[in-house]
């Protein structure tokens, strides 16, 4: 009786903390835009603007041959990834709109290519790559590679009088298949992987910023003196903040993902915000220690950005993570995102169920766990 | 004319029809004054009445919107007229030692302030030299700044802004926070730079007991002056008589006084009411009239305070906009009396360190049931630490305490169920109503709907919040806002009530108002109120006090106790109004009257024989062809208490340092 009626009082104070966390935030107009915004215009320019795939790479051509050859080659470059920015006489003029940006491309066809071709001679051209943007560069060299390779395979074989007869030939073709995403549409990605940064943006901000809010305020000595564990305090931020966020994040599920881009779930709807959900607990961790530590909100402000920077970096979305260094690694396992990158993409686009990611599930439990844990032990001893 | 100095008016600033408007909120609404040279002119208000917005302007930092603010004859309304002026004033800002840098000493952060103002070296050697001696800072030459108390941060920050010897000082709000014995001190290097230098100057404050330390004043409210002039003319624009008594049962005496009376307050044990009436025993057999059958002992009448007269005023202007008085209180008077006896509180041998230093020293006293029981003493003091401990924010160092029956170190729960707490910022979510703050706090105690629906009822007739329940309290006015903080700290009847500085920024009614719901929470409840306060003067509302100095309790017991006990060593106050009094203070000086002080356009003695002292002076001065307008016998203050021990204290201290 008792027991049930202590287990009352608590669900009540619980109750009456997140409500009020709820009703905060509703007053907060220009945060609540911020989140509005972030959650989903936000989203759709990032799935409809960055874009890591070679595309209108202008290309610039010193044609020394004029010949049908050469224009056989040049017409092989084709858009979307390339776009044909002209023809120039003189090489150092290329060179000129490479040094200004003008053009990322600079292709030269020798004098006498086709006369080489047709008499049976090796010859050769060059491509001079501006590869300060190192990823989209390797891949234009990459693509023109295998361009010229082609071309030159075809006419190898044509002046050998093979033509059409390829298939008799023992050569190594690459047939491969697209899975999880089989129109290798990059929006796919790149949407999703917004959405998990601002996921985990505002889990760490909201709830670290409310509880330095009341601590600059001075409101949270009236809940030390009241009948409240810290627990009660901190947890009723997370759980506020958590519902919020789960809502932000379905408006860009279903008002952006989906009819926009066409991102499909595959997996579980249900595990899929569950997880969500953990991964928000876990994340806000970082966020209610960083608010026991900081005096004001500026401070909590700064302390976020250098743990939720890194964490966006180095947890996978913006490079793969088996391509970094052992250390960073080692140091990404205390990330959660790390995991939440896995969960994601596994259930929306993989269909995967929990005896695939139960690893993740574990390994961010211990995680938020312990965060949780450790940010209740500091929050007493700040008054002390 | 009382003034000092020059008798023929050469106005140094002039105000008129100043109009500050921060967005929508009108801060100054068409403000007139002038200043003359050589006088120290007090602008008083509450918090939000201008003050500050008018010194600002004054000093070239704040623009203004209409009207001109005019200082030695050049108006302040541009970059370079402002760069024109600034060399001739000196400009306190508000807050504790703001303009100071914490990582300096005291001497590199006077040298500082010299060679920005170009000071000449021997000038600076000899005004530093003088400043700091009758400042006493003399011996914390070397000490950082961020390691001195409020008090001395703020004597250093005025020091900083006199020592270019500035035409005009402008200093706002500069004895805040700053504990008695400093604020005399305070007013010392003013009176001195004013008699010696020539100096002007306008002080704002949020005491009135130090408006008698003005030449003249300005009474600010609203953005408005509601009333100006000499200390004596503001006193005489609302003639009446203050009458000072012991009835019993004090609370049914109080609600037949209110019925007539618009200013009644329960002090203590007596009752304080001011009346219109001038002659003593008409104002005496209208109150007996007034009581009925209750008795009346006790008896004092004396002239009004300039509180009493501002509050008079106050409520007139009030009386245009809505009738304020008496509504709130009706509800309260259906609650049983409770269980008024036992220790409600009970703190034995208190320690609290930080780290080197000692916060709180051995701190004991007792609460009982149903008593109001007031922590004095200055910021720093050690009175928010010893409310921290006794509500388990924050663990003592050594001692023990029990609140409510049970330990405070064993029973953390048990005493959140009976407190209620209400803190210096007054606690409350700003950008909720007031009454989902009040359901947030019903909440948070674990009370059930209806309960909470009865409580909230209560709390909203008990403070007089009706007209504002859907209101955003961040809009509310400061007074308020008080009374919803104490609203939500009773939302669980709680036996015992923590007020940790519930009144600063709080205009004298809304003060009164408070006081007057403490007292009845105390007398028909049977709550336990453990307050603290750095006003003095509303220290006379506690049935007890401790006065708290350096961590340490220097003076404990009724505050009528206090002043006996101190008149007892000291000798009586005799307020001598004189022609020019600095004058006469030199000569009475010389004269033997070693205690002497110049108190506004008042001298203040201390004398163990006033009829003979009187004698002695009137003869002395009559010597000198100095006429004595009157001397009056005057009550001692708490602070009057407070300086002397402390300053008893400070002399042990330093006599023990030298052995």
């Amino acid at each position: 009786m008792t027991a049930r009626r202590q287990a009352t009082t608590w669900g009540r104070r619980l109750a009456a903390l997140t409500w009020k966390e709820l009703l905060q935030l509703t007053r907060d107009l220009p945060l609540l835009l911020f989140l509005l915004y972030s959650f989903s215009l936000s989203v759709l320019v990032s799935g409809a603007g960055i874009t890591m795939q070679l595309t209108n790479a202008e290309l610039l051509v010193h044609d020394a041959d004029h010949s049908p050859s050469s224009r056989e080659l040049i017409h092989r470059f084709q858009p979307p990834y390339f776009a044909f920015a002209g023809e120039i006489r003189d090489p150092r003029e290329g060179l000129r709109h490479l040094d200004a940006g003008r053009a990322m491309l600079l292709l030269e066809i020798p004098p006498r290519f086709h006369e080489a071709l047709m008499s049976g001679e090796r010859t050769a051209v060059q491509l001079l790559v501006d590869t300060t943007n190192a990823p989209q560069g390797l891949s234009a060299a990459a693509y023109t590679v295998r361009i010229a390779g082609l071309f030159g395979a075809e006419r190898g074989l044509a002046s050998a009088g093979l033509s059409g007869a390829t298939a008799s030939l023992p050569m190594v073709t690459s047939a491969h298949r697209v899975w999880f995403n089989p129109t290798q549409d990059e929006r796919w990605f790149q949407s999703i992987a917004h959405v998990l940064r601002m996921t985990t943006i505002f889990a760490v901000l909201l709830p670290a910023a409310a509880l330095v809010r009341e601590k600059e305020r001075g409101t949270v000595e009236q809940l030390l003196v009241s009948p409240l564990s810290p627990f009660q305090i901190m947890f009723a931020k997370v759980l506020a903040m958590s519902g919020v966020i789960l809502l932000a994040l379905s408006l860009a599920l279903y008002g952006v993902l989906h009819p926009v881009f066409h991102v499909p779930m595959k997996g579980s709807t249900g595990l899929f915000f569950l997880l969500t959900a953990l991964h928000v607990f876990t994340t806000a961790g970082f966020g209610l220690v960083a608010a026991t530590l900081a005096k004001n909100q500026a401070q909590v402000g700064m302390m976020t950005l250098f743990v939720v920077g890194p964490m966006l970096l180095l947890s996978g979305i913006t490079s793969p993570y088996e391509s970094m260094p052992t250390w960073v690694q080692a140091i990404m396992t205390f990330s959660p995102l790390r995991y939440y990158i896995d969960i994601t993409y596994g259930v929306m686009l993989k269909g995967a169920g929990f005896p695939v990611l139960w690893k993740s599930v574990g390994a961010m439990l211990l995680l938020g766990g312990t965060l949780f844990g450790f940010g209740m032990w500091r929050f007493r001893r700040q008054f002390q | 004319m009382t003034s000092l100095t020059a008798s023929s008016p050469d106005p140094v600033v002039r105000v008129s029809g100043l109009v500050k408007r921060y967005k929508q909120h009108l801060a100054v609404d068409g403000l007139d004054f002038t200043v003359n040279r050589g006088e120290i002119y007090g602008l008083i208000g509450p918090d939000g009445s201008g003050k500050s917005s008018v010194m600002k302007a004054l000093a070239g930092v704040l623009q203004y919107e209409g009207g001109s603010a005019e200082v030695f004859g050049t108006v302040v309304d541009s970059e370079r007229a402002a760069e024109h002026v600034k060399p001739r004033i000196g400009f306190l800002p508000q807050g504790l030692g703001l303009n100071l840098y914490p990582e300096l000493s005291v001497e590199e952060n006077i040298d500082f302030f010299a060679k920005l103002r170009l000071v000449p070296e021997a000038d600076l050697r000899e005004r530093k030299a003088r400043l700091l001696a009758i400042t006493r800072l003399d011996r914390f030459r070397g000490r950082l700044m961020k390691q001195l108390s409020g008090g001395m941060k703020q004597k250093l920050g005025l020091i900083c802004t006199l020592i270019h010897e500035p035409e005009l000082a402008i200093l706002d709000e500069p004895t805040t926070g700053v504990d008695p014995v400093s604020r005399r001190d305070f007013w010392a290097i003013l009176a001195e730079w004013q008699s010696a230098k020539g100096m002007t100057a306008i002080v704002s404050t949020a005491y009135m007991d130090e408006a008698a330390r003005f030449h003249r004043l300005s009474f600010l409210s609203h953005g408005r002056v509601l009333a100006s002039g000499t200390p004596a003319e503001v006193t005489a624009l609302v003639p009446g008589l203050v009458v000072t008594f012991v009835s019993t049962p004090q609370l049914e005496a109080v609600a037949r006084l209110k019925r007539r009376y618009a200013q009644v307050e329960a002090l203590g044990p007596s009752v304080h009411l001011f009346t219109p009436e001038r002659d003593a025993g008409a104002a005496v057999a209208e109150i007996r009239e007034v009581l009925g059958d209750l008795p009346l002992e006790h008896l004092h009448t004396n002239e009004p305070e300039l509180e009493d007269v501002v509050v008079a005023l106050l409520l007139k202007e009030q009386d245009g906009q809505a009738g304020l008085s008496g509504r709130s209180g009706q509800a309260a008077h259906s609650a049983t009396i409770s269980q008024s006896d036992g220790l409600a509180v009970q703190a034995r041998e208190l320690v609290r360190d930080y780290n080197s230093f000692r916060a709180v020293d051995r701190v004991s006293f007792d609460v009982q049931q149903g008593e109001i029981f007031g922590l004095l003493g200055a910021n720093g003091a050690g009175k928010t630490t010893v409310i921290k401990m006794l509500t388990g924010i924050v663990p003592p160092t050594g001692g023990e305490g029990r609140v409510a029956g049970e330990d405070m170190r064993t029973a953390g729960g048990a005493i959140k169920e009976r407190i209620g707490y209400m803190s210096q910022a007054f606690s409350l979510y700003l950008d909720l109503t007031v009454l989902e703050n009040i359901r947030l706090f019903a909440g948070i105690y674990g009370l059930a709907r209806r309960q909470a629906q009865e409580r909230m009822e209560w709390i909203v007739a008990m403070a007089g919040l009706s007209d504002y329940v859907r209101d955003r309290t961040g809009r509310l006015p400061m007074g308020v806002r008080q009374r919803l903080a104490l609203g939500c700290a009773l939302v669980h009847n709680p036996r015992v009530l923590f007020l940790d500085e519930p009144t600063s920024g709080v205009d004298p009614i809304g003060r009164r108002r408070f006081w007057e719901l403490l007292s009845r929470l105390a007398r028909e409840e049977g709550v336990a109120i453990l307050i603290t306060t750095h006003y003095l003067s509303e220290a006379e509302h506690c049935d007890r006090l401790a006065l708290m100095y350096a961590g340490r309790i220097v003076a404990e017991g009724t505050p009528a106790d206090l002043k006996i006990q101190l008149e007892q060593e000291v000798g009586q106050l005799l307020e001598i109004a004189v022609d020019r009094p600095g004058v006469a203070l030199t000569h009475m000086l010389a004269a033997g009257f070693s205690g002497a002080a110049l108190f506004g356009t008042k001298i203040h003695l201390l004398s163990r024989d006033p009829s003979r002292d009187e004698a002695r002076l009137r003869e002395v001065l009559a010597q000198v062809g100095l006429s004595v307008e009157a001397v009056r016998l005057r009550m001692l203050s708490l602070e009057d208490v407070f300086v002397s021990r402390v300053m008893a204290l400070e002399r042990a201290a330093q006599k023990e340092g030298q052995v």
